[in-house]
């Protein structure tokens, strides 16, 4: 589950260029987000230039098992086109161009990241997987997340009027963070030993 | 299945550490998503209270928590969970459920475990696909396998100088990312392709926070708005919305099931050979909840025998009679006194004896609802349509507007309800330009405009939707002082007083990406499906499903020759779907969309092990069956199905 | 020679800043350094300021150096990870330079490459941290260094009217702790409240210069307030700004309340930073209307 915005439209266009095409639309995780309206103009731009073969609309292409039962009643379609273009987010796309593996596919969108774990729900919190939990000297506010630079030790002196220099929406990660340890009474976890961040952790946690 | 773990306890000596200041622990955790779902406990919990034990600490209690992340829920399991003369609550979740926590429990919450960087399945399913999200997607020009994840310097325009024997500088055991590129675009021909790109220079401005956070928001909000849970999905209303009501025309047999509405079927009242005429009462009702049923057509009785029902799925009583096609009118249809004359009691009888129900679908007897055990405020008229594809409420606001509001002032009347309150989505302007136009002098009615999300009809969304008021587990709409109608019911109720008419005919959308002219037409009750999707110009092609209903609660029909009924809102012919039941991956989605905070990945598993206490003890009866946890299921997982099987096994237990 | 000897034998240390240019010639930049900064004790040399990609500071502190100028070499974690940060702080120390400014860094967002990656391995604190393990002759990962370790002068930055004074203090703390030695604030035009914090920063006991810009104009001031961090210039020294547009031009107001500040600061001080953002020709007349 991925936030998806649909690429250029001209980039997209150079993708199908005089190339017949089959359509893949992943809804995505439904719920999160999924371009549908543009993407439904887009294409029905191309296939009134007759260069559609095929178009399906789907959910989860990244279930493998279930994307296959799904494409084997559009083989045929899939067959005559040159290039599958798949709006999706980037899992999809890989998950299809490796059982088309001898097909060129293509990806008509971009993938941003969503806060929380990809997989729930949108969420207002965020969790980088860093493998070095800091919550407990931020008073469970993340520094990894919450601050732009990911700073581990304290705010920089970019935020004005409590905003991060940034993005002046957002509230500076480490002033809520001070804020919160006052309110529970913890500003003494802010001597705790200066803290290098581990980058290491998270390749080898993943194996 | 593998099982993924987001998290793991932190080290022995840091905990160590960080309890020595510490002391009266309460301690959550989070029973892990994404994973197979079994009910063994965790062995973190256990391993940390053995810890805090040995370091000599008084821990006041423990908690394991479904999907801690999920805010909703989690304040409300907090609410009474933390004993008094707690000072520290220790968590054991990924950084999100601690985060969560931290911002509701109100003590110093503290983190024991480390979120791990899982690498395998960014995606819904459990996948070794994985997506960083860069914002800006290579995979056009790699073939399809990323260079920003499989490789481990996450390069762009090539592979590095460090592979051996194909494999990673970095691992040993992983294949060089551009080693597979380089194949796979080779195997495609599209070398010269690749070799012609400029060059790639990555822009990490373009994972803009604010974009994100925007976005996040919104769908938040859209989630959240009005109640709990709910889906958007995909509304395809254009084929037929702008399209005018047509009487449809009049069916040579009409097959009127004795069993259109909730409760004991009619009992036939006429016999084979017997000549009737419209409006004219062939089944009696058979007990409280129950309703009469009425001839829709005029001519000749030429069975009495059970028929294949459309949403039963198996054979009911019904009654066949050959039009004559005449329409003579039954002597016992003629109009009433005016509104103003005739008393509670009386439009509660006129609404009984016309056979009205829930034409929402339900089917629950009006009379029996407007006559609630219960004070009632409040009117809600259902407007919404939030089922997708179905158009024929919204035709009967744009057609019938006055008769809906009159049926609304005799159940504002029957009720001593004080307002009437008409909820439309807001992807009907038309309809609600006009309603509140025809309301402006009402007084006691007004419109509510309800921002499009499914399923917002359902009684107990709607009204937390427009009077913020929950209905208790087990309780009905009476509970809050709230009753529900569709707004087809209540122009049946129009009928019924001005008209004289009992419910013979209804509203009903024939729709779907694969009929072929779609249309919104006036049906007699007992017109065959068949004959509807014939005159509709029948399907497009052979793959098709059709259903009577819309495509959230709609019933799949394998035989066409069922008649419609009192609640059967459309007939649609959608694409099929082929996928099979996978394993429940614990995604916790279905508990995100589920209106009424049930947990449904429960009922899955309970079901499969015919553990029916359990189904029970997680509320199953309040399923209001709208499908939404289904419809989410990336498992794919047949769940309205199970719960039904559920709740039928419940219902027999009593 | 490191400033914190200055600090230690009691003098008020002068220090000044340079902005190393969009190119290879420094030749203009010599020349103002020499002509106007020569009288000062030190001249800090920006690191890529706003995340605008210039000259390097390393580069040009060896350049001052030889001109017989005493350099503060720059580093922020925006550009570089530890091994970079750590290998620079060794180049410095074999070139001699011996004074460190050593900051976090603006986002590369605020900068003229907004697409760049943001480093930010480590952070401020983790960066003094680090040079002092290096003194100590091990390397952040644990190696022990060959031969003598080097030895700076650990400068490091706050924000003394920053609308969040609390998380600032705390941030300084942390990096008194790490082992700062002396301290260069964000330009400050609010005695009253610098006053207010140093008598809480006193607590630390390491040195703390004033930081100063020149105003320039009164739009320049306003643009400080709408846009700049820990900065807010009063609306009665717009107004001086305003009063006299010409004698503003001249750089005459600005100078005037430059040296305002500083006296008003200096008896709760050890030290002034200016930083003159092109102005440097007006130094001099600074620290003289300052009685400095």
């Amino acid at each position: 589950m991925l936030i998806t915005q649909l690429k250029a439209k001209e980039t997209i266009a150079s993708l199908a260029e005089g190339k017949k095409v089959f359509i893949i639309n992943c809804h995505g995780c439904k719920e999160v987000r999924f371009p549908e309206k543009e993407a439904v103009e887009l294409q029905k731009e191309l296939a009134a230039d007759g260069k559609v073969t095929g178009i399906i609309t789907t959910d989860y292409i990244c279930n493998p098992e279930n994307m296959k039962l799904r494409l084997q009643k559009h083989m045929s379609a899939i067959e005559a086109a040159d290039v599958v273009l798949v709006f999706s987010c980037g899992v999809g796309v890989q998950t299809i161009s490796e059982y088309l593996e001898n097909k060129t596919v293509c990806v008509a969108c971009d993938t941003y990241p969503m806060p929380g774990f990809q997989g729930v729900t949108p969420l207002e919190y965020d969790c980088k997987q860093c493998g070095e939990c800091y919550l407990n000297l931020t008073g469970g506010i993340c520094p990894i997340t919450a601050c732009s630079k990911s700073l581990v030790n304290g705010q920089c002196g970019g935020s004005k009027n409590g905003k991060c220099e940034v993005d002046g929406d957002m509230e500076c990660g480490w002033e809520r963070i001070y804020r919160r340890l006052q309110q529970i009474g913890r500003l003494d976890v802010l001597k705790c030993p200066v803290q290098v961040r581990n980058f290491a952790t998270d390749d080898e946690v993943s194996k | 299945m593998e099982n993924y773990t987001k998290y793991k306890l932190k080290e022995r000596d840091e905990l160590v550490s960080l309890l020595a200041d510490k002391d009266n622990l309460f301690v959550i955790a989070c029973n892990k998503c994404f994973k197979e779902f079994e009910t063994i406990d965790e062995p973190d919990c256990g391993e940390f209270e053995k810890l805090a034990a040995e370091q000599g600490k008084t821990i006041t209690g423990s908690a394991k928590v479904d999907f801690l992340c999920n805010k909703n829920h989690t304040e409300q399991n907090l609410q009474d969970m933390i004993p008094e003369g707690t000072e520290n609550v220790i968590v054991i979740s990924c950084g999100l459920g601690i985060q969560t926590v931290a911002d509701l429990a109100g003590k110093p919450v503290y983190a024991a475990s480390n979120s791990l960087n899982y690498r395998g399945h960014h995606g819904m399913a459990l996948t070794k696909k994985s997506c960083d999200a860069c914002a800006q997607c290579y995979l056009n020009i790699t073939g399809g396998i990323c260079p920003i994840v499989d490789c481990s310097k996450s390069l762009v325009n090539g592979q590095c100088g460090g592979a051996k024997n194909g494999k990673c500088e970095v691992d040993g055991e992983k294949d060089c990312a551009w080693e597979k590129i380089y194949r796979r675009l080779e195997k495609q021909g599209r070398l010269e392709e690749f070799l012609n790109q400029p060059i790639q220079i990555r822009d990490y401005s373009k994972t803009n926070v604010k974009v994100i956070q925007d976005y996040v928001k919104s769908i938040r909000e859209e989630r959240l708005e009005g109640y709990y849970g709910g889906v958007h999905p995909s509304e395809r209303k254009e084929f037929s919305e702008h399209i005018a009501l047509e009487r449809f025309p009049e069916p040579k047999t009409a097959v009127i099931s004795m069993s259109q509405h909730l409760g004991a079927p009619a009992n036939p009242i006429v016999q084979v050979g017997d000549t009737v005429k419209v409006g004219q009462k062939i089944g009696e009702a058979a007990g409280f909840i129950s309703a009469p049923v009425h001839s829709s057509v005029s001519g000749t009785v030429v069975a009495v025998e059970p028929r294949m029902h459309a949403t039963r799925g198996s054979e009911v009583m019904a009654v066949v009679i050959e039009s004559d096609g005449k329409n003579t009118l039954h002597e016992s249809v003629k109009p009433n006194k005016d509104l103003e004359s005739l008393t509670p009691d009386e439009i509660i009888d006129i609404i009984r004896e016309a056979g009205i129900v829930g034409m929402g679908g339900a089917g629950f007897p009006t009379c029996v609802k407007l006559k609630p055990a219960k004070p009632v405020d409040t009117i809600l008229l259902n407007g919404c349509e939030c089922e997708p594809l179905l158009t024929a409420d919204h035709r009967v606001l744009l057609e019938f507007a006055d008769d809906i509001i009159y049926g609304l002032k005799a159940v504002l009347k029957t009720t001593g309800a004080e307002k009437g309150i008409i909820v439309i989505e807001d992807n009907k302007p038309d309809a609600i330009e006009l309603m509140k136009e025809k309301v402006a002098e009402c007084g006691n009615i007004e419109v509510f405009v309800a921002r499009t999300k499914y399923p917002q009809g359902a009684e107990k969304t709607l009204i937390k939707r427009v009077m913020g008021r929950k209905v208790p587990s087990g309780g009905l709409p009476a509970d809050v002082g709230v009753v529900v109608d569709n707004i087809s019911t209540v122009k049946a109720i129009s009928d019924a007083i001005q008209k004289g008419m009992p419910l013979i005919e209804r509203v009903a959308t024939v729709t779907g990406e694969k009929m072929k002219n779609p249309g919104n037409y006036i049906v007699k009750i007992g017109t065959s499906v068949k004959e509807m999707i014939d005159y509709c110009g029948g399907v497009t092609d052979d793959d098709v499903l059709i259903k009577m209903g819309g495509p959230m609660m709609g019933f799949a029909l394998s035989d066409l020759n069922v008649p419609m009924m009192k609640g059967s809102n459309g007939i649609i012919a959608i694409d099929t779907d082929q996928t099979k039941e996978e394993a429940c991956i614990k995604c916790g989605r279905c508990v995100d969309v589920c209106p009424m905070e049930l947990s449904p990945l429960y009922f899955a598993k309970y079901a499969d092990e015919q553990n029916w206490q359990g189904m029970k003890d997680k509320n199953v009866m309040d399923c209001v069956e709208c499908r939404c946890c289904q419809y989410i299921c990336s498992s794919k997982i047949p769940l309205v199905d199970k719960i039904k099987a559920g709740k039928n096994a419940i219902r027999g237990m009593k | 020679m490191k400033i914190t000897e200055l600090f230690e034998r009691g003098e008020f240390v002068v220090s000044a800043e340079v902005g190393p240019p969009k190119g290879i010639h420094i030749e203009h930049l010599l020349e103002e350094a020499k002509t106007y900064l020569s009288g000062i004790t030190a001249v800090n040399v920006t690191d890529n300021q706003s995340s605008v990609m210039r000259l390097g500071s390393l580069a040009t502190c060896k350049a001052l150096k030889d001109q017989g100028l005493t350099p503060i070499f720059q580093l922020t974690c925006r550009d570089r990870n530890r091994i970079a940060l750590q290998s620079d702080l060794l180049s410095a120390a074999m070139l001699g330079i011996e004074n460190l400014l050593l900051l976090t860094g603006d986002h590369t967002k605020m900068g003229d490459h907004p697409q760049a990656k943001p480093v930010f391995d480590l952070d401020s604190v983790s960066l003094i941290h680090t040079v002092k393990q290096l003194e100590e002759g091990v390397d952040l990962g644990g190696n022990k260094l060959v031969g003598e370790p080097p030895k700076f002068a650990k400068g490091a930055v706050v924000s003394p009217c920053s609308d969040s004074i609390d998380a600032q203090l705390a941030k300084m703390e942390r990096k008194v702790m790490a082992g700062a030695d002396y301290f260069q604030t964000q330009a400050v035009y609010e005695p009253e409240k610098f006053i207010k914090f140093m008598e809480k920063a006193k607590q630390f006991g390491k040195p703390v210069q004033l930081g100063i810009v020149i105003p320039k104009s009164a739009g320049m001031a306003k643009f400080m307030n709408d846009n700049v961090a820990g900065i807010h210039v009063p609306q009665e020294m717009i107004d001086e700004l305003k009063a006299d547009k010409e004698k503003t031009k001249a750089g005459i107001t600005g100078v005037e309340i430059a040296a305002r500040i500083i006296k008003e600061c200096k008896p709760y001080c050890q030290g002034v930073h200016i930083m003159a953002l092109g102005w440097e020709s007006k130094v001099p007349d600074l620290l003289k209307l300052a009685e400095i």
